[in-house]
């Protein structure tokens, strides 16, 4: 069984971002790129159902630029078997166009498996593995916590408020994961030396019969504004032992520094 | 806690602006790495320290190794720490290939360690010091028993060592007392103590691995009569299993800082049955000892730089966000107040630590290169690099750490009352920089060195490469505009340094060598502030070019801040070296006429 893994270059969150002039998009000049963390939890995932004997190739699969290689290296380096990278420079594309190149691409991959992480830390938007599901016509699983195959059955933990459902996918299928559902390994030296010699193939959009401007083309961003920093305020309610109680929770579990 | 203890931009502008990191993989020892996999294991340290060391910083101070019958528990986290160290191959990744490394050159080791020591300077220890005990023997060690302790130590399972230091012998290892004597079964019966011996027990590990120095019963007097030896806590039998070696913690110290790592004190041989394997010849130990000692000292100056490093970053941080006062000639106080970085005497404060800390780590960096081009590149420099880098090491070790300690301590400053208290991680990181000066050679050792060996070693060789590589520097710089006059006023420092040295060496040629030696901690300063305008001048001049074709913000900032730290260094820190050379020049022999009883009372 192949299994690709879905995998974003975006901006480390811990950068400082500046709005550019236009007001719609964001400064990118030293930014530090890093890959998006749930996509680690889909790598980490995809090595682990290998390492157990359930899968035989891991293929970590971009869409950007050739910049998106370094991201691709670091999952090469954490285990992954060979990259594809769908080429597509210039203006970004929507969630929608990203779902469509990839899902336009993977028709071409095999795989029996599409992970990807729950969603990109960057826009937020949640929408390209769910599109993909759709594109492909595979079921699909999101947020998912726990992952279980036997045979061409998938048995996932998907997390909702307060609980969880346990659903059963067969396979080809596309689940995307949630953190917490292992720890993401950190690239070993000599898988780093080994991800030198691993391919990754490229494939350009026009190739798969895509418009980069049409991909770009579905959303358009009037304005962009930083949060407000606003102290946060929480008063605390209840007699003096639960008000202690629930502080004395926060700031271990919220803040950290108990 | 602060969020950045690293700046990898600046990391990065070292490895590859400064000192081309690439080019060392045009080297046949080095070919199998790019640029890439170089960025791949800088982006892993950093990972590793975000997300691992970073975040118990604190706990490992708050919590510290407890002794109990001879056994000392650590944090149940550096278990898996080295665990991770070992199968990531960190341990050993500067180790040949054929003993399971991976060739790394140390100028991105260095790096690695420098972020890991950011992070959390106990922590990065551990690993660390096992690297130079199985480089030591992987250098001068028998097959056997490289294979024996190599592979356990680079795997994160045994905890490697260097144990020197005794009770009556610290800087004096001349006077060392452990005793080995001979046996016909292969290896040394050891009796004796040591003392002070970082990671010299404890239990996240499986077995303590020490590089020690001794002398065996019928050695010569003196340093001629030190030989070096493998001591296990626990002796690997002929079936696998490991069995006590007679070697005993008998105490851990308390100590001011770098809490998380415990400091050992040793007890061989209280049965008669501690066995040594020879490393080596006999009575050649200090040599070899020296080998992972020079490495180690520029390892020191790295840890001090990082600690300061992170202290920096912390108070720049703080320092943006705390509103306090108006600017001077603001009278009305309606008015807002403004970050503090906005006042002269705060960024006063910044720059200084910038200076200190991105000059260090430059030094730090270039001698780290000098050790790749040593040992991977053409056999015609690598006497001229040898002599430099030797000339070099006592000040990497103490510049950083002296100087170190001073840039914390300023850091801490513009914290105000908050850098004295623990919610902020300035109090610590000053205590825990304060050891650098101290071990692996005490800055006095480090002056004696310089002045008394490796300036006047080869006829003055070492000074004048180091004084040539330094005049190169100057020339390039002459011609960038912004720095003209800091070329200008380095060559003049230099003319100033071979003057003042001729007039010390004069002392030594009329065999007054007491007073020659006398205030060598004092020509050590000046050298080190000397070469650390040379490393400004020389991140100038790279800087001022690319900022001559930079088309970004962000990259204008970083090389506008570079320019200012170098502006810095030269207008308040250069200044320094006339007071240390008047003094210098003086040799009148205070100290030397100075009696120990004038000190009652």
């Amino acid at each position: 069984m192949k299994i690709a893994v879905l995998v974003k270059r975006v901006p480390d969150t811990t950068s400082v971002f500046k709005i550019a002039d236009d007001n719609a998009s964001v400064v990118t000049d030293n930014l530090k790129y890093v890959m998006s963390p749930y996509d680690e939890y889909a790598m980490e995932a995809a090595i682990q159902l290998r390492e157990a004997g359930q899968a035989e190739e891991v293929i970590v699969v971009s869409l950007g630029d050739e910049s998106c290689k370094e991201t691709m290296r670091t999952a090469l380096a954490m285990g992954a078997d060979s990259g594809l990278l769908v080429k597509c420079d210039g203006a970004g594309p929507t969630s929608r166009g990203v779902a469509e190149a990839l899902a336009a691409a993977l028709k071409n991959v095999g795989a029996s498996l599409i992970l990807a992480g729950k969603q990109a830390v960057d826009d937020d938007a949640s929408q390209v593995a769910e599109r993909i599901a759709e594109l492909l016509d595979c079921p699909h699983a999101s947020v998912v916590s726990r992952m279980e195959l036997v045979g061409d059955t998938l048995t996932v933990d998907r997390e909702i408020e307060g609980g969880k459902y346990t659903l059963e996918l067969p396979l080809p299928a596309v689940v995307s994961i949630e953190k917490g559902i292992n720890t993401p390994r950190y690239p070993t030296l000599p898988n780093i030396m080994k991800a030198k010699r691993k391919a990754i193939e490229e494939q350009d959009i026009n190739a798969l019969g895509l418009d980069a401007a049409v991909l770009a083309s579905h959303i358009t961003v009037e304005a962009m504004a930083l949060p407000r920093q606003e102290r946060l305020t929480n008063v605390l309610e209840g007699d003096n032992e639960t008000r202690v109680a629930t502080l004395v929770k926060a700031l271990r579990e919220e803040e950290k520094v108990l | 806690m602060a969020e950045t203890f690293v700046s990898m931009r600046n990391l990065k502008f070292l490895i590859y602006e400064l000192n081309n990191a690439e080019a060392l993989c045009a080297y046949p020892y080095f070919e199998e790495h790019n640029r890439e996999i170089f960025d791949l294991v800088l982006d892993t340290a950093l990972k590793m320290g975000t997300d691992d060391l970073y975040p118990r910083f604190v706990e490992m101070d708050r919590e510290q190794p407890t002794f109990d019958a001879g056994t000392i528990s650590v944090n149940p986290w550096l278990r898996e720490f080295m665990a991770a160290c070992g199968e990531g191959g960190w341990i050993g990744a500067n180790a040949p290939f054929e003993h399971g490394g991976q060739q790394i050159p140390d100028t991105v080791m260095v790096a690695f360690r420098f972020i890991f020591g950011a992070a959390n300077y106990s922590a990065s220890a551990y690993p660390f010091l096992g690297t130079g005990a199985a480089l030591l023997m992987i250098s001068f060690a028998s097959r056997e028993l490289i294979d024996t302790y190599v592979p356990n130590i680079f795997a994160g399972k045994w905890q490697g060592t260097m144990a020197l230091t005794e009770p009556h012998a610290g800087s004096s290892l001349t006077d060392l007392k452990t005793t080995a004597t001979r046996t016909d079964a292969g290896y040394f019966n050891l009796v004796g103590q040591k003392i002070f011996i970082s990671c010299g027990e404890h239990n996240a590990v499986n077995n303590i691995v020490h590089l020690m120095i001794a002398r065996i019963e019928d050695a010569p007097a003196g340093i001629k009569g030190i030989s070096l030896f493998v001591v296990p806590k626990l002796r690997p039998c002929a079936d696998g299993t490991l069995e006590s070696n007679d070697l005993i913690c008998t105490a851990t110290f308390h100590k001011l800082g770098y809490k998380g790592a415990p400091i050992t004190q040793l007890e061989m041989g209280e049965h008669g049955d501690c066995r040594a394997w020879l490393v080596g010849e006999e009575n050649h130990g200090l040599s070899y000892m020296f080998q992972m000692m020079n490495e180690a000292r520029v390892g020191v100056g790295a840890g001090a730089t990082a600690i300061a490093t992170a202290a920096y970053y912390a108070s720049l941080e703080y320092t943006r966000e705390r509103a306090q006062g108006r600017p001077i000639t603001a009278k009305d106080p309606a008015t807002p107040q403004i970050p503090i970085i906005e006042h002269a005497d705060v960024k006063r404060m910044l720059l200084f630590q910038r200076a200190i800390t991105e000059g260090s780590l430059s030094l730090i960096i270039y001698c780290s290169n000098l050790i790749d081009r040593i040992h991977a590149g053409p056999a015609e420099d690598k006497e001229r690099l040898e002599l430099l880098l030797d000339f070099l090491t006592p000040i990497a070790k103490t510049y950083p750490s002296e100087m170190g300690i001073l840039s914390v301590s300023t850091g801490l400053q513009c914290l105000g009352g908050y850098g004295y208290c623990d919610e902020f991680p300035l109090e610590q990181l000053y205590r825990d920089i304060r050891i650098h000066p101290i071990h692996e050679g005490t800055t006095g050792i480090q002056g004696m060195d310089l002045l008394g060996r490796k300036v006047t070693m080869k006829n003055g060789q070492a000074l004048m490469i180091y004084i040539e590589e330094i005049t190169a520097c100057i020339e390039k710089a002459k011609g960038v505009e912004a720095i003209a006059a800091e070329a200008q006023q380095l060559e003049e420092a230099l003319a100033q340094l071979q003057q003042l040295t001729m007039h010390l060496g004069g002392l030594a040629m009329k065999g007054e060598i007491d007073l020659f030696l006398a205030d060598a901690t004092l020509y050590l300063e000046y050298v080190g502030i000397i070469t650390m305008a040379w490393q400004w001048l020389w991140q100038a001049t790279v800087s001022e070019t690319a900022l001559a074709d930079c088309d970004t913000e962000g990259d204008t900032n970083f090389y506008m801040g570079k320019r200012y730290a170098c502006h810095y260094f030269f207008r308040y820190e250069l200044p320094k070296l006339q007071g240390l050379a008047t003094r210098l020049q003086q040799s009148d022999g205070l100290t030397l006429s100075m009696q120990a009883k004038y000190f009652e009372d």
